[in-house]
């Protein structure tokens, strides 16, 4: 006997992010979802992002981590509030961790809310969590290749943050082609070409997310 | 390494089937993805077979429908099947393209049960 199923795999996850998306818009909280691979600077950018607009929105983090407190004790020192889920092995934040992390926030005094996902190219991309958007980076070293074998995260982003500038010349990356890519996949995506560690090119995100952040919160 | 939720994903939603129609048995289960969504057929069978011991579900094959990559090319106007995103259109060369399919998340299609 033939049973009709036709329905998402994800589906109970995606029921529990709009949920969390529901209290988000309750509270007037605008949500980021930070995704990259391992290394590529997610954390340097919370760092920078936190230092240039903390005075201007209460930000709160998420630090999402297979194990370790690495991430949220550097976040922990700009004096912002930060949870540090450790997902134990999952490749990726789902709805459910978000939900479960909540309680330890005080919501009403949130503007911003960071989520810094597992790093990781392919599965963070697939789990909603309740997000306004998705944003990622992809750091010089890594390569131009990216797009091409990772579509599904460059075609959710809604900002792709190309890190490391400052080594491009020492390494053999192909700008034009990430660029190009890149909007082969999405042509929405905003593309910022940033060095976190040296800050370059950073206003224009700063100016683009504050943006952002504003209308949500009109 | 997300074959295993999707897995659990999988099970969980039989059960709740098992439950609302009183099958006893699934044979086989249907499922659609894009070939470019990064899913392992082989390593999600496995991580099935070894959480839905116990369950109605053990036992079950997985059969899947691999939805075909497409690109649109802005020059000539053509759609075509790819194997992985082209820097270029395969048949003009014109380098305005854009994926059309090919990223479909996972789905359900239909049990096969007793």
């Amino acid at each position: 006997m033939k049973v009709k199923v036709v329905k998402k795999v994800l589906d109970a996850n995606d029921r529990i992010a709009e949920e969390n998306r529901k209290l988000f818009d309750q509270h007037k909280i605008f949500v980021i979802n930070l995704m990259s691979s391992p290394g590529a600077g997610k954390t340097s950018l919370v760092e920078q992002t936190i230092k240039a607009i903390k005075n201007k929105y209460k930000i709160a983090v998420i630090e999402g981590d297979i194990q370790d407190t690495y991430d949220a004790d550097r976040i922990a020192k700009l004096k912002i509030p930060v949870v540090q889920i450790n997902t134990g092995g999952a490749c990726h934040i789902d709805g459910n961790m978000i939900r479960e992390a909540l309680p330890s926030f005080d919501l009403n005094k949130i503007d911003l809310l960071i989520v810094e996902n597992v790093g990781n190219l392919v599965c963070p991309a697939e789990f909603k969590i309740g997000e306004n958007i998705k944003v990622m980076l992809l750091s010089t070293p890594e390569g131009a290749d990216k797009p091409a074998k990772y579509p599904l995260m460059f075609q959710e982003s809604a900002a792709l943050l190309i890190n490391k500038m400052d080594l491009i010349s020492y390494v053999d990356f192909d700008l034009k082609k990430a660029r190009h890519d890149s909007l082969s996949l999405n042509k929405k995506l905003k593309i910022f070409e940033v060095s976190c560690k040296t800050a370059a090119g950073l206003e224009a995100w700063i100016a683009w997310l504050t943006q952002r952040i504003d209308e949500f919160k009109k | 390494m997300h074959e295993l939720y999707l897995a659990e994903s999988i099970i969980d939603i039989i059960q709740n089937y098992a439950a609302r129609d009183g099958f006893k048995k699934v044979n086989s289960v249907s499922l659609s993805y894009g070939r470019l969504s990064c899913i392992e057929a082989k390593s999600l069978q496995f991580a099935f077979d070894v959480q839905a011991k116990g369950t109605t579900a053990e036992g079950a094959a997985l059969e899947f429908k691999i939805l075909p990559a497409m690109i649109h090319c802005f020059s000539c106007e053509k759609d075509l099947e790819v194997k992985m995103l082209p820097g270029d259109c395969p048949s003009c060369g014109g380098n305005e393209v854009v994926l059309t399919a090919g990223t479909e998340e996972l789905q359900i299609l239909e049990l096969d049960v007793d």
